[in-house]
């Protein structure tokens, strides 16, 4: 089991003003799976995945991550999770507009221990971007380049630790539908080749249902079981 | 683009601010240098004078016992004790004289040189005239005065005071054995004799003073706290050094506090610009934690912003300062000549009236890297303390 999470909850504001994000969540995803979780705007699918990655914290509940207890309390121990466990992919892209596509590759890689020495980062940040189509752009800045290969660059960032798990914040949101569809054909590869466990929260439920499994999620409550 | 001219304003301003304080130094430290330069020149840092101590009631004389324990002290070349009186002539010409002995003599051989006449020999017997060099203005007002040549003999009284404290008249005869060129200092105004005349004559016992020749200047302290252990007072040119040393690092200190106050306002353009760059790139910061930084990641991506700040300003501000002390130089230096006039005035025209030396320099640099790096902290630790989640949902 490479996520788990056990009635998992997720209030924001006090008193009477209290907003429910999520209501007791468990979900289960085994290694290599590829999940969608679908859900109208506010139904609590982007809290969902913020405190799997470590970015939130739940009110109440429990999250495992390779089978064991995150806790939130413990800064340095989620800096850990989120810098070898986790690679993020965001809607925007979030790449560094001062950096080069392989450079931006190679952003975490300055945070990690073990990969100081500069060719190795930037071999790897090379073979990543291979993986993802884009060797020939490496150089070009992220001004450069279409929204699919931005993604693409994202999508490459987000190996350079070579975690087990990626979380995908809506990654074709902002492009259009065929190039979207290669996006995700990238990230199904990644599942089936590389093992990787891929949660993607997104709206475009067809697909969502074509490419991986569903769990639909509404008023911080799963709808379906998968 | 913009942010590069935002960080060069700032280490523009660090720069300035360190050139200033360079500028005020090193002219500090020029006319500190200048200032000993011309002490050196005119004192012989090798003689060391001497004279009795006094530690509150009790006074410590120069006696035969202390000249010998002084003698006896390492790198000591030369000993010359002296006394002094005053004597009056028949007319009331009041006369500073000065008992010397051989080694004072030759320590000053160069000034006591003689015109007329010759060097006094000791008077033998009791009764026979003292023989005396007068010194040149004084030679000058005898002659003028009692129309008194080389070879002549004067009366003189010296005034002492008896067991009862009354003031008792000693008569004795001077002769004068020659007369002495001019020297400029205060053997122009005395009458110069025998050291062993002169204690037979005062009866004090003990001598007025003593000036010490040490073989190397080097030694020179470390002679003169043997001197003061025995319980004397001793001065050299080196407490007129050491006082120059202390006031004008004093003053320089002082200066150069105020001159700091523009690094003030370089700290306080660092921590705007960089409050505004941690604002700015609030959603960097965020995607940046969100990929694996910690917060000390985060804080290291901004203090190293601030350590560039810091070497770009700091050699800025050496080159600067070196530039603003040749400024100082060319332009400060005719106005200081000519309000100093004289000879000081032409001492320093020959010099530099600033001097760069390499401490200062370094202290410039790490003065600019310092503040550009504590002036960070408060901004990179705000960075630091960003929630990931917040700092990723702003734009």
């Amino acid at each position: 089991m490479t996520v788990e999470t056990r009635a998992l909850t997720k209030q924001y504001g006090m008193g009477t003003q209290k907003v429910v994000a999520l209501d007791g969540v468990d979900l289960s995803v085994e290694e290599g799976d590829f999940i969608s979780i679908v859900g109208p705007s506010g139904s609590g699918k982007s809290t969902l995945l913020h405190i799997v990655g470590c970015l939130d914290a739940p009110t109440d509940g429990e999250v495992y991550l390779k089978g064991s207890r995150v806790d939130y309390r413990d800064k340095r121990s989620l800096v850990l999770l989120r810098r070898h466990f986790i690679g993020f992919i965001f809607q925007a892209y979030n790449l560094i507009p001062a950096l080069t596509a392989v450079e931006n590759v190679e952003y975490p890689l300055y945070f990690t221990k073990g990969m100081r020495s500069k060719s190795e980062r930037k071999a790897r940040a090379q073979r990543l971007l291979a993986l993802v189509g884009l060797e020939h752009r490496a150089h070009h800045l992220p001004s450069e380049l279409s929204g699919g290969e931005l993604q693409r660059v994202a999508i490459a960032r987000a190996l350079a630790n070579d975690p087990a798990l990626i979380l995908a914040d809506e990654p074709t949101g902002n492009l259009d539908s065929k190039t979207g569809r290669s996006i995700l054909e990238l990230l199904k590869r990644l599942s089936t080749e590389e093992g990787k466990t891929i949660i993607m929260v997104t709206h475009d439920l067809a697909s969502a249902q074509r490419m991986s499994t569903v769990v639909e999620i509404l008023d911080g409550r799963i709808q379906n079981r998968p | 683009m913009r942010k590069k001219l935002r960080v060069l304003l700032i280490v523009l301003g660090i720069a300035i601010g360190v050139a200033a304080v360079i500028g005020v130094t090193a002219l500090g430290e020029g006319i500190r240098v200048q200032a000993v330069e011309q002490i050196k020149a005119s004192h012989d840092l090798t003689t060391i004078e001497v004279s009795a101590g006094v530690s509150g009631e009790s006074v410590t004389l120069i006696t035969n016992s202390k000249i010998n324990a002084i003698e006896s002290s390492p790198h000591v070349a030369l000993v010359a004790p002296y006394v002094k009186d005053s004597y009056v002539t028949q007319n009331n010409t009041y006369l500073a004289v000065k008992g010397i002995a051989a080694e004072y003599r030759q320590i000053h051989e160069q000034q006591l040189q003689i015109a007329q006449g010759s060097w006094f020999a000791e008077a033998e017997a009791a009764g026979t005239p003292v023989q005396v060099v007068l010194g040149y203005d004084v030679a000058r007002r005898l002659a003028l005065v009692e129309d008194l040549d080389v070879g002549d003999e004067l009366v003189v009284k010296l005034r002492l005071y008896g067991e009862e404290g009354r003031p008792v008249d000693k008569r004795t005869t001077f002769r004068i054995a020659g007369t002495l060129e001019s020297t400029g200092d205060e053997h122009d105004n005395e009458v110069l004799m025998a050291v062993t005349n002169a204690l037979e004559l005062d009866e004090k016992g003990s001598y007025d003073g003593l000036i010490v020749k040490v073989d190397d200047p080097a030694f020179a302290a470390a002679v003169r706290e043997r001197i003061k252990d025995l319980g004397l007072s001793a001065h050299s040119a080196q407490d007129v050094i050491d006082e120059v040393n202390r006031l004008m690092v004093a003053v320089t200190l002082v200066l150069g506090f105020f001159s700091g106050i523009s690094l003030i306002v370089g700290a306080l353009m660092v921590i705007n610009t960089m409050i505004i760059s941690v604002f700015e790139r609030t959603r960097e910061i965020g995607l940046t934690k969100a990929l694996g930084a910690s917060d000390f990641d985060v804080m290291k991506l901004f203090l190293a912003e601030c350590v560039i700040i810091g070497v770009i300003g700091g050699i800025c501000g050496d080159l600067f300062g070196i530039g603003f002390s040749v400024l100082i130089d060319l332009v400060g230096k005719p106005f200081l000549v000519s309000a100093l006039g004289g000879s000081i005035g032409a001492n320093l025209e020959a010099g530099s009236i600033t001097i760069v030396t390499p401490t200062i320099l370094v202290a410039g640099f790490a003065i600019s890297l310092v503040l550009s790096v504590v002036s960070g902290l408060y901004p990179a630790l705000r960075a630091a303390r960003l929630s990931p989640l917040d700092a990723l949902r702003q734009l």
